[in-house]
């Protein structure tokens, strides 16, 4: 039997999503109204049968440790399972030192002492379904060093431009990888997934650690692509990679087709969350629906169109919501418009009365306002 | 976290038959309400928030899927150390056959040994399958205050129904005088919710003296409570104001459901102070489609709406297809309707499938339509408006063409 534990790790991005980043890691945020992005990976995991996580926050460990609680909502077995939330002890200001290696660095005794021979490392900042388990064995089976799971796109060009980006040869070896430099429309972009021996990942961590500071896991991976066997498996589905604020927002936005929610959501994997016991949401008289996702919990006599609403908010009478993310909490005054926006949780509008954002770039509305 | 000695019994054996193919598998207490709520949700999350601890659950009738629900008490924060959801169905003891319970009195009777263990002051005696919010902590602050042997919840009914109810006659300090059960001329507007508290000591002299009364019937209203009184008991009304049903028939389920759409309701599910707790299903947000058109409706999550919903409401993962008609209705969880489906003033239950541009249900019935099976193609008669015995007949009359299919399935893989 082939036995794995599972790290998600926060920190080998560069870049920022504005306005939500400032209160939570993008591991925490929330998405399509009822789940956090790092649900997703965690769920992942557990469908897979990896049921020994370690889950690496970043400079703001408060937000993820509270939603994951005890990790008992994403069917960890309590005896034999463990969610455990590790804090780095170097978190630095300057975001460019905080890179996974440090991290791990940090809590290299807690990695060390896992029983599994293999771990599976996936990031929280991403969202896609994939069976890790099936993944495990296409490793195992092709006696590589470390697999690498990647997702073919045509809109490089635009998207995914600090992701990095592999290509392989016929053997599914990977031959270069290399960061999203933009000048290609068609790019394997890599979705910083590894499998590797446990053994083989303690060993990475040290030559990166020995080469630089700056050194990410990606970086040691690159540099070892002519002495290790690495190999590429595709990923089909649903993939975003939250990276920046347009992400987020596309990232949800995408998902309001039910189809294409499909693709993200298979029968047989469920995506755990964590439960709010928020009553079903109750539509008024003069409420006006269409083309949107609505969490449980909230009161709408509005008009809601094209857009996600997050769990207990209020869209007063006459109020129109329009190409917006609301996260929770939110209470929209009556006779207000918003549109392209994405509005934080706990946010109350009741004096400005039309809030409209461009639509090639939404506005943001900071967590807690009262406007 | 103890906030005080007592601990509650929950009458939940009961099927419910005038709630008909509803209750065919399932105890009453089980059925969904609410959306994404099942009936007994309610009394366990009361319980919850009222600080009671240990729960018994005294189940009887079809009791497979609630004995397996109520006993994840994680559900309702009842899984600290201390605290627990018993499941407790009639059993053999020693020199002693199996004994069903016979009666709500001799339910407690046969488990006199399990309240023991747990050494309780007071016993709160509730119904399983009633719909309201009610802090019992305070119900027995006010029945220690007032130095009663027992005290039962009244609400105050309209006049014209009380003859429907048990009444209470009470003094002005709200001692019981007499108590009724469905007087014809009532004298009063108190009607018993059938929640009680005693203190244990009597109760269980009291349930072992019943016990061997040949006469008993062995009910808390028929036999406990007037032996009280006739005892010379204190019995204390209290008064309980606020949403309160008892949702015995498909009407009476369907009108507690409908009180959800108005938003001046008693019953606030989104009391933040005082959640109802239930089973967390894990199923995506609710999607509404480009084409759908909602008035007046309460939707749960895991429901796709690409339709018309007007005055309904939408239980777990219930699907709408497009230019489908939902009028003042009810769709029980997993119920998908078609395109172009209508269904009008109806009870669909769990699971059902209504084919495509089919009817059920009319706008003037005078009965609420219960649809308990498939309706699989335009039936040659559009479903009537009947009482409710006709409906699940007509309703079953459909199946015979499933059950064909099955046997016809058998036959090809023998061959």
């Amino acid at each position: 039997m082939i036995t794995a534990f599972g790290l998600i790790n926060a920190s080998d991005r560069i870049s920022r999503v504005e306005g939500l980043e400032d209160y939570r890691p993008v591991g925490a945020f929330s998405f399509i109204g009822r789940y956090r992005v790092i649900d997703f990976m965690i769920s992942n995991m557990s469908n897979s049968g990896i049921d020994q996580i370690k889950v690496f926050t970043g400079s703001n460990p408060l937000p993820i440790t509270e939603h994951l609680g005890s990790g008992r909502q994403y069917n960890i077995n309590s005896k034999r399972g463990h969610l455990h939330v590790l804090f780095s002890k170097h978190a630095y200001a300057y975001n460019l030192y905080n890179t996974g290696i440090t991290s791990y660095k940090d809590n290299l005794d807690v990695i060390q002492q896992m029983p599994q021979e293999y771990v599976v490392i996936a990031p929280s900042y991403m969202v896609f379904t994939a069976d890790f388990a099936e993944l495990l064995q296409t490793h195992v089976d092709s006696g590589a060093d470390i697999t690498m799971l990647y997702h073919a796109v045509d809109t490089a060009r635009e998207e995914f431009l600090t992701n990095y980006t592999l290509t392989t040869d016929k053997d599914r070896r990977v031959n270069s990888f290399e960061p999203n430099n933009g000048a290609a429309k068609s790019r394997n972009i890599f979705m910083d997934t590894y499998i590797m021996k446990k053994s083989l990942f303690l060993v990475l961590i040290e030559r990166a650690l020995k080469t630089s500071s700056l050194y990410s896991l990606a970086n040691i991976v690159a540099d070892s692509l002519g002495t290790l066997d690495v190999r590429g498996v595709a990923h089909k589905g649903y993939l975003a990679s939250i990276n920046d604020f347009l992400d987020y927002y596309e990232a949800n936005m995408k998902l309001i087709n039910y189809d294409a929610a499909l693709d993200l959501f298979k029968p047989g994997w469920t995506i755990y969350t964590r439960t709010n016991d928020s009553p079903p949401t109750r539509y008024l008289e003069t409420a006006i629906v269409t083309n949107s996702i609505v969490s449980n919990g909230c009161v709408i006599e509005g008009t809601v169109e094209n857009s996600i609403i997050g769990r207990n908010c209020v869209i007063e009478r006459g109020a129109k919501i329009k190409n917006c993310i609301i996260l929770g909490s939110t209470r929209v005054g009556r006779n207000t418009l918003i549109e392209n926006h994405v509005v934080d949780k706990h946010v109350r509008i009741d004096n400005i009365k039309k809030i409209v954002g461009d639509a090639s770039y939404p506005g943001y509305v900071k967590r807690g306002d009262r406007i | 976290m103890k906030r005080n000695n007592m601990i509650a019994m929950i009458l939940a054996g009961g099927r419910g038959s005038r709630l008909y193919d509803l209750t065919n598998k399932l105890a009453k207490p089980a059925v969904s309400y609410g959306g994404k709520y099942r009936i007994i949700d309610f009394p366990l999350s009361n319980c919850a928030n009222s600080g009671i601890d240990v729960i018994g659950v005294l189940t009887q009738y079809e009791s497979i899927f609630l004995n397996s629900y109520v006993t994840v008490d994680s559900r309702w924060g009842l899984d600290s150390n201390d605290a627990g959801i018993y499941v407790l169905p009639p059993r053999e003891k020693a020199g002693e056959n199996l004994n069903v319970y016979r009666g709500t009195a001799d339910a407690i009777t046969q488990n006199i040994d399990f309240i023991d263990n747990e050494n309780p002051d007071f016993v709160l005696v509730l119904s399983g399958d009633h719909i309201y919010k009610m802090n019992y902590d305070k119900m027995l602050r006010e029945h220690m205050s007032s130095f009663a042997d027992a005290s039962i919840a009244v609400i105050d009914v309209p006049k014209q129904e009380a003859s429907r109810f048990g009444i209470m006659n009470a003094d002005a300090t709200g001692r019981i005088l007499e108590f009724e059960e469905k007087p014809a001329h009532p004298k009063s507007t108190l009607a018993s919710m059938g929640i009680y508290i005693f203190n244990w000591k009597l109760l269980r002299k009291m349930l072992i003296a019943d016990d061997r009364n040949t006469k008993s019937s062995h009910d808390f209203g028929k036999d406990i409570i007037p032996q009280m009184l006739k005892d010379n008991r204190i019995l204390h009304a209290y008064k309980f104001k606020g949403y309160w049903k008892d949702v015995g028939t498909i009407d009476s389920l369907w009108e507690a459901n409908m009180d959800l759409l108005d938003p001046q309701t008693e019953l606030n599910l989104n009391d933040e102070g005082w959640k109802i707790y239930t089973e967390d299903t894990n199923d995506l947000p609710q999607y509404l489609g480009p084409g759908a058109n909602i008035k007046k409706a309460y939707i749960t999550q895991g429901c796709v709406v690409e339709g018309e919903v007007t005055g309904s409401i939408l239980f777990t993962g219930v699907k709408v297809g497009k230019g489908a008609k939902i009028i003042d209705s009810v769709l029980m969880p997993g119920v998908v309707i078609e395109d172009g489906a209508v269904i009008t003033r109806a009870l669909v239950a769990d699971g059902v499938r209504i084919a495509k541009n089919t009817v059920a249900g009319k706008h003037n019935s005078e009965h609420i339509t219960l649809v308990a099976s498939d309706i699989r193609e335009e039936p040659k008669e559009p479903v009537k408006e009947t009482k409710d015995t006709k409906e699940t007949k007509a309703a079953k009359d459909v199946r015979p063409a499933k059950e064909s299919n099955a046997v016809r399935e058998e036959r090809s893989a023998k061959k």
